[in-house]
């Protein structure tokens, strides 16, 4: 079966310690809508998902970079081996785990899906955005469609039968896609007719499902301009009727695919909509107008998705790296380094390589607490909703501030760490015999797609820092503030969990600061210092979830006794959050003192001083 | 003809771990190690679902040992066995004490037919499903395998190898032997032992692992059954295999036949 050799790397130990040990899994699984849940099958489905990774998508990972997808009488060809890797990830249900038990799913808990997630966007990222794209379409349609809708897409679309898309980029409307152009003409029959063109749609066709449901942005005739005039429709590419059966095609054409520096086993599409002026669609929902809610929603999902994306590639070359630094010899031990005689070491022993080893350790894991944080906060609002509003509310607030920095920061760092780990293979590293240069290629796209970093960063400083009043906000630093008060005498990370006070209130001193530059005649200074914000804040997140999962793991520790196969790992985790906050969280202060320069020079200097 | 099949599911340490002797040099290190179901046992229990999906019936999955051994367990029921046995025993056996609960757990759950690994990967004794049909006077069908390769469309279709006769009375087996296949057919009830090229398992399918939470394991104990476990046989010694010499480097091509012919022997 396997045409490629598989080279992902997860450490199950390491998820199972954050979803259980650090977020509690058993505190939410098994009540409420998670009846019947718990670690124990939990920790199953996990290992049985990272089975299917290695065995079933991480051989194709390097076949897809390879090989490419190519359009052959005017259909996509997926690379040799994903039709049957889709049909096995389906049957084995993996995909269908947080799906609502009524449409074919279990109704699993988010953070386990966050996970599983991981672990197959990690073996194979661009294998895993046909079925991903699938699973947002299917959302939108579950939250806003009618319930026609839903019962003819939703099951059919999350068990694979039919796959899906999310058609929103138009060559003139990328970020700003408010300047969608995409028509939609209404029929008599209610029905709309729709004509237009959308670049760069993933998946926009592929020979995996039998069907594709494509979710198109366009402006129905006599809409307003802007975003207020959007809405969404529902397009397939074979015409269906209510009992799902296929009908004719629906005037849905590939121009052409995208050549590009990674994911290259993901077909980026240019797609052509009403080409012959034939192609029907209908509304998501009863009503016009309303693209862009539905949008969002489809959205944070897969931004969420996409920051997964990025913590699993960095975890794999994480992984790669290690493994390669124990086996390759080069150079003496540090301490002898003049000594031609003594024998040469595993680069695994000089300093810097073990530093750059730490660096991704701690980055790896503080980006995956991260993530599962996110997650365990959605389930414990779909735990509370209807019995504790308040709290409810809280956790919603949290998944919706928390996910700028998932997707941008995770993003951006998976792309700079996926470089250091070629730079630990050394010239192994450049080479296509290792995996680590397809998962730098791969990562690039993270920072971009699904809003670029600075449009995560406008997100969080233009809306989330001050949704709700600023409560979400206010809530997260106290969450912060609480667990210092706690753990600030602890005996071993006691030091650096005070660091965390530092950088706190320098962040907040820049977060208030922005208010007074919005209102002060300084509003460039604001999107200046967007993405220092973004990271300014992902960073204290981080600092502080390793120093949480720190303070857990020397408590797990404690009850071990000397010699036990897991103090190691425990140990680990103190390096890991000791390291970040030594490293890295002093960082945080050191941009609060750059934002308060107030420096203006980029919108200052002339379009002409640039270079003419 | 519905079939009533046995299979077994052995608890062995996962061939990803890494194995050490222990101080002793009688067993190994097993701090930190991981486990899994016997591969050989897996493609036992993949056959008898293929059995059972053409035929009709239902799948009864077998271990013995300490309680651990419901995770081998709950992976054969996740794959789709309908309900498991576990013979409770907590200290050291061997393949006789083994064989003999097997033969107990057969008397009272009267399959048709039990399908084991050939061998287990921890320590490749390879006896129990051999003493188990003397024991019970049933034949034997070992090593059984098939003609089409794993990449066959038959595989694909999970088509089972292991033949049923119309009249649901003997099976028809290929076994793998020195440089070829060998046909043989046998009345049921029967003893089959599974080859690595018999079939390729399936995965549990995760929505398998949730079932498999509500399906029953029945406890059974050797005491219970009559069964005398006591070790006959022990092992005295485990050596880990002779670790590789260090290559050496030969300046030129001349050396090299050279040593190849007067050290090595080789030309
Ligand atoms: C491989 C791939 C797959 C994709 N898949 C899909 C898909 O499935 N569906 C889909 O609809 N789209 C998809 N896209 C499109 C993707 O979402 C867009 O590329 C992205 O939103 C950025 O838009 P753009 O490329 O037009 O860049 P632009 O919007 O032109 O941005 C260029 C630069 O300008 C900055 N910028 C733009 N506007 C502003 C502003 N107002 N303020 C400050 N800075 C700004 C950006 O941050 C960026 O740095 C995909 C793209 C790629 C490359």
């Amino acid at each position: 079966m396997s045409v490629g050799i598989n080279r992902y790397k997860a450490d199950l130990r390491e998820l199972c310690f954050v979803l259980f040990e650090q977020f509690g899994f058993s505190e939410y699984a098994g009540k409420g809508c998670y009846e019947g849940w718990d670690e124990a099958t939990a920790k199953a489905i996990l290992e049985e998902t990272y089975r299917i990774a290695r065995e079933v998508l991480g051989p194709l990972n390097s076949v897809g970079d390879r090989e490419g997808c190519k359009v052959v009488d005017g259909r996509v060809k997926t690379p040799k081996g994903f039709a049957d890797a889709w049909k096995q990830l389906f049957e084995a249900g993996v995909k269908q785990i947080a799906v609502r038990k009524e449409f074919g799913g279990q109704g699993g808990p988010y953070s386990l899906y966050a996970l599983i997630e991981e672990l197959t966007s990690g073996a194979n990222t661009a294998f895993n955005m046909y079925p991903g794209l699938a699973w947002g379409a299917a959302e939108v349609i579950a939250e806003f469609g009618t319930e026609a809708q839903k019962k003819l897409f939703c099951q059919r679309m999350f068990t694979g039968q039919w796959g899906g898309t999310m058609c929103l980029t138009e060559p003139n409307a990328g970020s700003d896609v408010g300047s969608a152009v995409t028509k939609a003409v209404k029929q008599a029959d209610g029905r709309y007719k729709l004509s237009g063109t959308k670049i760069f749609i993933s998946g926009g066709d592929h020979d995996l499902a039998e069907n594709i449901v494509h979710l198109v942005l366009a402006r129905a005739e006599g809409a307003p301009a802007g975003t207020k005039g959007l809405s969404l429709f529902i397009v397939p590419r074979v015409r269906v009727d209510a009992s799902g059966k296929l009908g004719e095609l629906n005037d849905v054409q590939v121009a052409s695919l995208e050549h590009k520096m990674g994911i290259n086993g993901s077909a980026t599409c240019v797609m052509n909509f009403g080409e012959s002026g034939e192609c029907y669609g209908e509304l998501v929902g009863a009503a016009e107008n309303q693209g862009l809610p539905q949008m969002f929603r489809m959205m944070n999902g897969a931004r969420i998705a996409v920051g997964i994306q990025g913590l699993a590639v960095t975890s794999s070359a994480y992984l790669n790296a290690l493994e390669y630094a124990k086996d390759r010899k080069q150079g003496a031990p540090f301490k002898q380094w003049k000594d031609p005689s003594v024998p040469r070491v595993a680069i695994l022993e000089h300093p810097d390589v073990r530093r750059m080893l730490l660096e991704l350790k701690a980055h790896v894991e503080g980006i995956r607490a991260l993530v599962v944080k996110l997650a365990v906060h959605r389930d414990h609002y779909h735990v509370l909703a209807g019995r504790d509003d308040d709290q409810a509310a809280y956790h919603q607030g949290q998944v919706d501030l928390l996910t700028p920095l998932v997707k941008a920061y995770a993003s951006e760092e998976a792309w700079r760490l996926c470089g250091q780990a070629i730079q630990i293979f050394g010239g192994a590293g450049f080479l296509k015999d290792w995996p680590v240069e397809q998962y730098a290629r791969d990562s690039k796209i993270f920072s971009i797609y699904e809003g670029t970093t600075h449009i995560q960063s406008m997100d969080l400083v233009g809306r989330k820092l001050g949704q709700s009043g600023g409560a979400n906000f206010t809530a997260f630093i106290g969450d912060i503030n609480g667990f210092v008060e706690a753990n600030k005498s602890h005996p071993v990370l006691g030091k650096d969990v005070e660091r965390l006070s530092g950088a706190a209130e320098a962040f907040m001193q820049v977060a208030m600061g922005l208010m007074g530059w919005a209102q002060g005649g300084k509003v460039e200074l604001v999107p200046l210092n967007g993405n220092r914000v973004l990271t300014m804040m992902s960073q204290l997140s981080v600092a502080w979830l390793l120093l949480d999962a720190g303070v857990k793991a020397e408590a797990a520790l404690s009850k071990l006794p000397a010699g036990h196969a897991d103090r190691a790992f425990y140990e680990g985790k103190r390096y890991s959050a000791q390291w970040f906050a030594r490293n890295v969280l002093p960082n945080v202060e050191h941009l609060a003192k750059l934002a308060m320069i107030e420096d203006a020079s980029p919108v200052e200097i002339s379009d002409a001083a640039f270079a003419s | 003809m519905p079939l009533k099949i046995l299979v077994t599911a052995k608890r062995v340490e996962d061939s990803e771990s890494k194995i050490k002797v222990d101080a002793a040099g009688t067993g190994i290190v097993k701090e930190g190690l991981k486990y899994k179901i016997n591969p050989f046992d897996e493609i036992g229990v993949e056959e008898a679902l293929r059995l059972v999906a053409k035929h009709g019936g239902e799948v009864v999955v077998v271990s013995v040992g300490t309680k651990d051994v419901h995770e081998q367990l709950r992976h054969a029921l996740a794959m789709g066995a309908n309900k498991a046995v576990w013979v409770h025993h907590d200290g050291p056996i061997d393949q006789l004490g083994i064989a003999g609960c097997l033969q107990k757990v057969v008397e009272k759950e009267k399959p048709d037919l039990c399908i084991l690994g050939k061998q287990a990967i921890d320590d490749d004794q390879g006896q129990v499903g051999q003493y188990l049909a003397e024991w019970l006077g049933w034949a034997q069908a070992t090593f059984a395998s098939k003609e089409e390769s794993l990449e066959s469309e038959a595989e694909k279709a999970k088509t089972p190898a292991i033949q049923l006769a119309a009249d649901g009375k003997s099976i028809t087996v290929i076994r793998e032997v020195d440089g070829g296949l060998l046909t043989v057919s046998s009345p049921l009830p029967a003893v089959a032992t599974t080859e690595l090229r018999l079939n390729q398992p399936r995965y549990a399918s995760l929505p398998g692992i949730m079932k498999a939470k509500s399906k029953p394991i029945e406890e059974l104990t050797p005491a219970g059954l009559g069964v005398d476990v006591g070790v006959k046989l022990t092992v005295t010694k485990l050596a880990p295999p002779p670790a590789r010499k260090a290559g050496i480097k030969v300046p030129d091509v001349a050396t090299l036949v050279d040593k190849l012919k007067n050290e090595a022997k080789a030309l």
